[in-house]
């Protein structure tokens, strides 16, 4: 049996949000960073009729002027990062 | 020659039936649901006495067996479940015919010898296939496949028919013209005629046949008579490649399925080493549990892999695969001995690659495992960012 490989795989984060559900910090190698703007949100659902797949993504700016994006696993309750 | 018939009758759905003993008992319709417009693949007998048969659409089954359970059909579990009905019958005999799923012929000549006599022989037969594979078989055992066949279509599922050599035409007798393999048109033109039973043909002198019928009047009137020439062609055991990739989520593009098919292709170009192939087989194991598969045969025995890439991607994109699919493999088989090549005078960008794959393969043998990996599109318009692109090992 042989495989492949998928690349930009999602990657667990611990993320801090507000009342709205909204991320204002995230924790990246240890260390915390606060969100300094969120530029964009969006949602993405597929497979419903398979293993239901449902992430709203953010688009961050962080204080360090890094940009990331995350997404909250609606399914699961998860935050993850990913390279979009 | 003394030759065996073994019949599973219904095979698809009797293996559905061993799958799923639920469904004992119950009509079976094998071929999507009727919502769908395609055949019926095939049928329980509970579902045939009310009319359904292979063939027909599956709405109409529907409309002739309402309480019909309707199941999608599953090819490569059932050429799976008949390798090993074959594999079973050649514990028998040495030369084995397969002709259709559920059909075997096996050369029974000198065999009873070994046994208490033809009916002891194929009560083994039976009792084996039932051991191995929990199918319930029916045997005939005759001269020559046509009247074997006969004996056993004519037997019930678990039983034995023989048939003393000499006494063909006397067994055929009174057996319906519809047993014969002839053209439809032909066997309402014999009803027409009158030609009820095998006997009412065989009755008949060859000449008058043959003026209304041609060539298939004669081999009818043969037929009719137990008179069968045809040889059993044993199947060859051939050698057969296979590569097998499963998809980390479902694919659902034709594009994923080429990615796989490059990556399953170029595996088994490796392992041909310069020997070709004259058919490949496509299996898909596909989400909910289905199957689906489709074999190629090639013009010409094959050696480039992107070739048979070519051949295989038109096929998938002229596909309706009825679900996603999990896994795919590809089988090479009909493979050829190895043969020259033809080198390119001027081959200074191949001299390259090969340098390359050189490099690639010491480094394989030096860590054991594959280290060079190259990207490629998967599913490059998704919105998912995991599913657009995939790192497969690079074969050189």
């Amino acid at each position: 049996m042989t495989g492949l490989s998928p690349l930009k795989q999602p990657r667990p984060l611990t993320v801090a949000t507000d009342e709205s559900g909204q991320p204002v910090t995230v924790v990246l190698s240890g260390r915390r960073f606060a969100v300094e703007h969120v530029e964009d949100v969006w949602r993405i659902d597929d497979e419903w009729w398979r293993e239901e797949i449902s992430r709203l993504y953010y688009r961050l700016l962080l204080e360090d002027g890094r940009p990331l994006v995350v997404f909250h696993d609606l399914v699961r309750g998860l935050w993850c990062e990913q390279s979009y | 020659m003394r030759i065996a018939c073994v019949l599973i009758p219904h095979f698809p759905a009797a293996v559905e039936r061993w799958r799923d003993p639920a469904l004992r008992g119950r009509p079976l319709v094998i071929g999507e649901t009727p919502d769908q417009r395609k055949a019926v693949l095939d049928c329980s007998p509970e579902a045939e006495a009310q009319g359904v048969r292979a063939g027909m659409p599956l709405r109409q089954a529907l409309a002739l067996c309402r309480e019909a359970v309707f199941l999608p059909p599953h090819p490569s579990r059932y050429s799976d479940v008949f390798d090993s009905v074959l594999v079973v019958l050649e514990d028998f005999s040495p030369e084995v015919e397969q002709t259709s799923l559920g059909r075997a012929y096996l050369n029974a000549g000198g065999l009873a010898r070994h046994y208490e006599g033809e009916l002891d022989l194929g009560e083994r037969i039976i009792r084996s296939l039932r051991e191995a594979t929990g199918l319930v078989a029916g045997v005939g055992i005759a001269e020559g496949k046509f009247v074997a066949w006969a004996a056993a279509v004519t037997s019930e599922p678990g039983q034995v028919c023989t048939v003393p050599a000499g006494k063909e035409s006397e067994f055929l007798r009174p057996l319906d013209v519809s047993l014969l393999p002839a053209s439809p048109d032909t066997l309402r033109r014999l009803d027409l005629y009158g030609l009820r039973s095998m006997g009412d043909l065989a009755s008949l002198s060859p000449g008058p046949l043959q003026a209304q019928f041609g060539g298939e009047g004669m081999r009818l009137w043969e037929l009719a008579r137990g008179i069968d020439s045809e040889p059993l062609r044993p199947r060859r055991h051939e050698e057969v490649m296979s590569e097998t990739l499963r998809f980390p989520t479902v694919a659902v593009s034709v594009e994923a399925l080429v990615v796989a098919c490059r990556r399953l292709l170029v595996r088994l170009h490796w392992r041909l080493r310069g020997r070709a192939a004259r058919r490949l087989r496509l299996r898909a194991a596909l989400w909910g549990g289905r199957s689906w598969e489709k074999t190629l045969t090639f013009h010409e025995a094959v050696t480039d892999w992107e070739r048979m890439l070519f051949i295989a991607k038109s096929v998938l994109a002229n596909a309706t695969l009825p679900a996603p699919v999990e896994e795919l493999t590809i089988e090479l088989s009909g493979i050829t001995e190895e043969r020259g090549r033809q080198s390119t005078l001027f081959a200074e960008k191949a001299g390259l690659r090969r340098q390359l794959g050189e490099t690639v393969r010491q480094l394989r043998a030096r860590w054991g495992r594959p280290l060079v990996s190259r990207v490629v599109e998967v599913e490059p318009w998704s919105r998912l960012p995991e599913r657009r692109h995939a790192l497969i090992d690079y074969e050189p």
